[in-house]
């Protein structure tokens, strides 16, 4: 038997036993998701895969231009590759123009891996090691063999080998040597790279992506999130449940474990995570893998990336009915998120991390009372009067004592908008930009109300420390109050205000037409109803809010308002989708998990590095963290602020 | 430092010495016993007029001064005397004495009962009852017409139930109109609460004002007034009525029936030395704050461990990793109501300051004249901070040193 | 330090916070639950004697039980009836070793009185203002604790048991309420005899507590110089003292220092 016939018998037997051995390990991997809770199932979104593959997906790997054409070639040519080497080898069709695809794919698949491999020279520190530097060798060892093995079926080489090999005897034994050489390197190669792409696949290697992440794609939780849909809001719980909030991996719907193995420890959500970068115990990264980890059981000391920055790797075990807090991650870990979805925004495989940190912090705060920092107190402040600092309720109209303001229910019934105050009435600073707001809706001649002291704080903080039960109060009682009086719009200078009122509202009956005060006043700027001077040549970069950006995708109306007043914005490097947050939003200030710099100074520091005098703000937030930070350092103004100070009184109609 | 009440030999020996030259007018004037207590010779009142016969001069002009203190006191405006010899009843106060003298709570509670002593007209006498030590040398100005004392060894100890018991014995004997007591946490609070219950009484507690035979009472954690008529015993609080400020009482002695010991379930076992920096920060009396000004932390650190300061720190401070978190004083971090806040190199941002908005005296040391916390300070030290501080400490010690000498001699 | 055969109970009201006004777990009565929790772990019972007239109180109520007890026993007691009677009739069944509570109500007359009368009732030893139990000896029925004095300075006193003491507020602060132990936690109601009316309350006027006036330092001058003096001096307030020079500094400061007695 010659080394050919002998490899044409045994690949069918290779490939059906590494498909069967893949199947065996899908099922596996399916029971271990089927461990998770309830949710529904979208099936028409797995017919949608290969256009959110292409599409969706794609249209965040793009964002890294070398990564998406190696992608691109690999996965592409992996996909090619792997349905026609079951249909040539396994069912033996022997059509030869199968075989020139084979050839083709293989080689494509094949350059991907040479790129891939050129990438993981020198490895960015975001970048996993251990199996995932093993995987470029694999793909080329896969592709290879594969090419090797299909060169001679193809007929491109039939002509050459009898020439070669059967001119006489002598050369024909070493020829024959050859290729039995040939073909035990081929079948170990063939071996290596099923084993890798098909056995691994389903049991844990680093092509269990391609396999969880089809899956996931298909059947995501935010359905909405695909063909350029937004979906933000964090998902309500039911208080009447028995456990509430995620304590063991058990406790996450199954689609959200689904989620976790499609993660492709690319690391971009570490590159992007403000907490991690500050040196606090957070990296995305390695949660979404912990959580791989307490899925299947064991423990984290074969994670090959970067560490929650300040913990050992390899300290923390877990498994499916282990709590993760303490266990497997701690607790601090979840306490550093600021929520401010970098991470999510770049993930190339969708995985909502925020969701995950907020469900686990849900039970640490309504199951265990466990809110660490300032966040028990401000938690029961809320509870107590509707603010976070625990200021007299009927205190919250203080600051308008001199405005004339007209309150609903009291002055009026209805009105065109409905100014959303927020928690800004009890602070000083940001007063003024409340009253620059108040100035600028006059000047425009717009009819608006405020609710005066009847307003509750929206329950943003509340929900993101965990506390869904009085966020779900908060919302009932604004939404009752404000489905007494008629408007048309909301308007809020608090993205996160805007952002509940928006979006996480709507779960409870609250349903708004609701605009960020810089897409409303661009709005207006647009009528003609504020007119601002074009001359105002600032020094000035822009710091997009995360909730208004990422959360709202709100990112032109800000620009349009700087550029209108005639300021050439000097961006900074991180901006719009990748800006960096500022540090306030989730609670992270109260929670107040030290690291080593503060996330304020870091964006301080960015901002500084453009030479701008002013760094514009869209975000009650954000102006107190990056007022926090220590002098010399630019000038911090709300946009409404500067808009104020270039606003062209209209006397006409005085 | 001049109230402090000192022996003098040579005084009491002149007293003791009735052929000195100088025993009349020496021995005339109060003896004070082994604890500091006041002793009256009722032979020495009055003097002998130019036809033999003993004279008393009630406006009390001619009475000197105590031999103890002569010299200081002299220059002293000398208050008539406000004599109560047969009162018509009693008003019982029971003084709180924090280290065995009148604090300005005990003041205003002495200026309450004899407000009520005198009301319309009345003759009270005025009851101060004391436990264990007394140094103080005004009772007569802080209005006690009569004084009981309790100076036994157990009494220097904390043992309300034994002082309970006392009272019980006082009210039963003297069957006093009112019974007032400090409402404080310096005992009086206590002790009131003990005798109320074990009188079976109802006391008015937070008592504010008086108005006729109405008192006016904080209730509901001081949310909410309760305006009821006046009972027998009261607790009282600071400020509920100008203390004595015209009158000279007697502050005589008075005889009691012997007070029977009882079982104590308490037992003191003294105080326990806390280091100021294990003070929580929203309970410290006296905070050293350090800011971003500082340039010597080890300097501060030494300066608050000297001045015996709970150390604080702005919020800056904190993220510079200089001070640790549960240190930070303002909105953002612990709100203090210290007596004295020392603000060292701290500009002084809004949150901070209205962390320090209870506190009763800021001294600011800040290198920036027009900065807010100067603005908000009472007394600010403009210049370089570790400069100031080591003058401070090495003033301190000095002064320390000089106290020291002072309680050898 | 959890104590296996020690009983003790917490008594608990409803609070009232201090700017909405709203019902909330009352401050001290929450750190007596604490400290009883520390000592006695999940057989810590709570006590708790009034009605629930609202929703709002019965969440007030539960948050109590958000700390991590099972379940709080009510005595349904109709306001303003005086509580005393009915608790010291319930405890003396109970037989607590100790009896913790707050030092005084958020609402009411708020008088601190309760502690005393319990003690008076039930024959125990009492003590106030407690921050701390450092140990207790079953065997010559004493517990160490120590006691809050003014200033973070504390006292350390042995106290035969059984005691009521009531708990300061410079105790540890009380653990975080969580909700979900909280809605599931019982509240079991208990029968009462006796039911007393508070005759006296009812004739007291009660309002919002008025702002009391800063004292003035009044000068009471003595001589035309005096009086002269007192007109001219400037007035207090306005912006405080400003000098310059280390030396100088160090001086006046020391003077404030001694002047305010806390050196
Ligand atoms: S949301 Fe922001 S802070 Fe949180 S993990 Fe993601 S990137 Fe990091
Ligand atoms: S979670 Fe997403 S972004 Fe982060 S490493 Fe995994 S795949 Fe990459």
């Amino acid at each position: 038997m010659s080394s050919s016939a002998l490899l044409s018998q045994i690949m069918p037997i290779l490939i059906f036993v590494a498909l069967l051995l893949a199947i065996i390990g899908a099922v596996r991997r399916a029971l271990l998701w089927s461990q998770g809770q309830k949710s529904t199932i979208h099936w028409s979104g797995i017919l949608a895969v290969p256009r959110r593959y292409l599409v969706d997906l794609h249209h965040v790997v793009a964002r890294d231009k070398y990564m998406s054409n190696t992608h691109v070639a690999t996965a592409g040519g992996f996909v090619l590759t792997a349905l026609l080497v079951i249909a040539v080898y396994l069912f033996d069709i022997a059509a030869q123009i199968l075989n020139y695809m084979l050839l083709a794919s293989t080689m494509l698949m094949f350059i991907g891996s040479v790129f891939v491999l050129k990438r993981r020279k020198n490895p960015p520190a975001n970048l996993s090691l251990g199996p995932w530097s093993r995987l470029p060798k694999s793909l080329l060892i896969f592709s290879s063999s594969f090419f090797f093995l299909t060169l001679p079926a193809s007929g491109l080489l039939s002509d050459l080998v009898p020439e070669l090999f059967s001119s006489n005897i002598a050369e024909n034994i070493a020829g024959n040597i050859a290729g039995w050489l040939m073909a035990v390197v081929l079948i170990a190669g063939i071996i290596w790279g099923l084993g890798e792409m098909f056995f691994g696949m389903t049991w844990g290697g680093p092509m269990k992506h391609a396999f969880a992440g089809a899956l996931h794609l298909g059947l995501h939780r935010r359905q909405t999130r695909f063909g350029g849909g937004q979906s933000t809001g964090l998902f309500a719980i039911d208080l009447a449940e028995d456990k509430l909030g995620v304590e063991k991996p058990e406790d996450f719907k199954w689609n959200q474990l689904l989620s976790f193995d499609a993660c492709v420890e690319c690391g971009r959500c570490e590159k992007a995570c403000p907490a991690f970068a500050a040196g606090q115990p957070l990296n995305p990264k390695k949660l979404i893998q912990d959580m791989v980890v307490g899925m299947a059981g064991g423990s984290d000391a074969k994670f090959a990336g970067s560490p929650y920055p300040g913990i050992e790797i390899g300290t923390h075990k877990g498994g499916a009915i282990i709590p993760i807090v303490n266990g497997l991650v701690e607790a601090d870990t979840l306490w550093s998120c600021t929520t401010c979805r970098a991470c999510v925004q770049e993930c190339p495989m969708m995985i909502e991390h925020v969701d995950a940190i907020v469900d686990m912090r849900r039970f640490e705060t309504l199951e265990k009372g466990q809110t660490p920092g300032k966040g028990s107190e401000i938690l029961e402040n809320l509870i107590a009067t509707d603010n976070p600092n625990g200021f007299a309720p009927a205190s919250r109209m203080n600051w308008a004592a001199d405005q004339n303001l007209a309150v609903l229910g009291q002055d009026v019934e209805k009105a065109d908008v409905l100014l959303w105050i927020g928690d800004a009435a009890f602070d000083m600073r940001n007063q003024r930009t409340l009253r620059a707001m108040i100035k600028l809706l006059r000047a425009a001649k717009v009819d608006f109300a405020v609710l005066g002291e009847q307003e509750c704080d929206s329950g943003d903080l509340a929900r993101r420390l965990g506390d869904e039960a009085t966020f779900q109060r908060l919302a009932k009682t604004n939404i009752a109050l404000m489905s007494k009086y008629q408007f048309s719009t909301i308007v809020t200078a608090d993205p996160h205000a805007f952002h509940c009122l928006k979006n996480e509202y709507r779960d409870f009956g609250g349903q708004y037409h609701v605009q960020h005060h810089s897409g409303f006043f661009a709005d207006l700027v647009k009528k003609g109803a504020i007119k601002l001077q074009a001359n105002k040549a600032l020094s000035l970069t822009y710091h997009d809010p995360c909730y208004l950006g990422r959360y709202n995708g709100e990112y032109d109306a800000p620009r349009y308002l700087l550029q209108a007043m005639g300021i050439q914005i000097k961006e900074m490097e991180r901006s719009q989708t990748i800006a960096r947050c500022c540090g306030g939003g989730g609670g992270a200030p109260v929670t107040d998990i030290p690291g080593k710099q503060r996330i304020p100074d870091m964006r301080m520091a960015d901002a500084k590095e453009t030479q701008a005098e002013i760094v514009a703000v869209a975000c009650p937030q954000c102006s107190l963290m990056l007022e926090g930070v220590v002098e010399p350092r630019p000038e911090v103004k709300d946009i409404a602020e500067l808009m104020l100070d270039a606003l062209v009184e209209d006397s006409t109609n005085e | 430092m001049s109230d402090i009440f000192r022996r003098d030999p040579r005084a009491e020996w002149i007293a003791r010495n009735r052929l000195h030259p100088m025993h009349k007018p020496v021995a005339e004037g109060p003896v004070r016993g082994p604890s500091g207590l006041l002793r009256k010779n009722p032979h020495a009142v009055g003097f002998i007029g130019p036809n033999g016969i003993k004279r008393i001069d009630r406006s009390g002009a001619s009475t000197g001064g105590s031999a103890t203190r002569q010299s200081a006191k002299q220059t002293e405006v000398i208050l008539p005397l406000h004599k109560v010899d047969e009162p018509d009843f009693y008003i019982v106060v029971a003084l709180d004495l924090v280290s065995g003298r009148l604090n300005g709570h005990d003041k205003d509670v002495l200026g309450l009962a004899q407000k009520l002593a005198n009301i319309d007209e009345a003759k009270g006498a005025v009851v101060a009852v004391a436990f264990g030590e007394l140094k103080e040398e005004n009772l007569d100005v802080a209005g006690v017409d009569r004084l009981i004392h309790f100076y036994t060894d157990a009494y220097q100890e904390y043992n309300p139930e034994q002082r309970c018991a006392d009272l019980q014995v006082i009210v039963k004997e003297l069957q006093p109109r009112h019974i007032l007591l400090p409402d404080s946490i310096n005992g009086g609070g206590d002790l009131g609460r003990r005798l109320a219950a074990k009188l079976g009484q109802r006391p008015a507690c937070g008592v504010w004002k008086v108005n006729g035979d109405q008192v006016v009472c904080r209730a509901s954690a001081g949310k909410n007034d309760i305006t009821r008529t006046l009972p027998t015993l009261m607790l009282v609080l600071e400020e509920c009525s100008e203390p004595v400020s015209e009158t000279r009482h007697q502050s005589l002695i008075m005889p009691l029936n012997e007070s029977q010991e009882i079982n104590s379930t308490i037992e003191d076992q003294g105080n326990i030395s806390v280091d100021p920096n294990a003070i929580p920060l929203a309970e410290a009396g006296f905070i050293l704050s350090g800011g971003n000004g500082i340039t010597d932390w080890a300097n501060f650190h030494s300066t608050a461990k000297s001045l015996r300061a709970t150390e604080g720190a702005s919020r800056v401070a904190v993220d510079d990793g200089n001070m640790p978190r549960e240190r930070q004083v303002g909105a953002t971090g612990t709100w203090v109501t210290a007596q004295v806040y020392i603000a060292v190199g701290i500009s002084g941002a809004v949150q901070h300051m209205q962390g320090i908005g209870k506190c009763d005296k800021v001294i600011a040391i800040n290198t920036d004249e027009s900065c807010d916390m100067v603005k908000r300070a009472d007394l600010s030290a403009i210049g370089d901070s570790s400069e100031i501080l080591a003058e401070l400490v090495s003033l301190v010690e000095q002064n320390n040193n000089e106290k020291g000498a002072d309680h050898d001699q | 330090m959890t104590n296996n055969n020690l009983s003790v109970i917490s008594l608990i009201s409803i609070g009232e916070h201090p700017t909405s006004r709203r019902p909330r777990r009352a401050e001290q009565d929450a750190r007596a639950v604490e400290l009883g929790l520390k000592l006695a772990g999940e057989r810590l019972k709570a006590l708790y004697a009034g009605t629930i007239e609202s929703p709002s109180i019965e969440v007030a109520l539960r948050s109590y039980l958000g700390m991590g007890l099972a379940e709080i026993n009510i005595l349904n007691l109709s306001d303003p009836a005086d509580a005393t009677l009915a608790l010291a009739e319930h405890l003396k069944a109970e037989r607590p070793d100790m009896i913790l509570t707050g030092v005084r109500a958020e609402n009411g007359e708020s008088s601190g009185m309760m502690p005393y009368l319990l003690a008076e009732q039930l024959g125990m030893s009492v003590i106030t203002s407690i921050v701390e139990v450092s140990s207790i000896d079953k065997v010559t029925q004493q517990a160490e604790v120590l006691q809050a004095l003014p200033r973070g300075q504390r006292r350390k006193l042995k106290i035969k048991l059984p005691f009521i003491a009531s708990v300061d507020m410079a105790a540890d602060a009380p653990r975080q309420s969580a909700y979900g132990p909280a809605m599931r936690g019982k509240l079991v109601m208990n029968q009462l005899s006796v039911q007393v009316e508070d005759t006296l309350r009812s004739k007291w006027q009660i309002n919002e507590g008025q702002k009391r006036p800063k004292r003035l330092k009044i000068v009471k001058a003595k001589t035309a110089a005096d009086r002269f003096k007192a007109a001219t001096a400037k007035v207090e307030g306005g912006s405080g003292k400003i000098v310059h020079g280390s030396s100088e500094s160090a001086k006046e400061i020391l003077k404030m220092l001694i002047d305010e007695g806390v050196l």
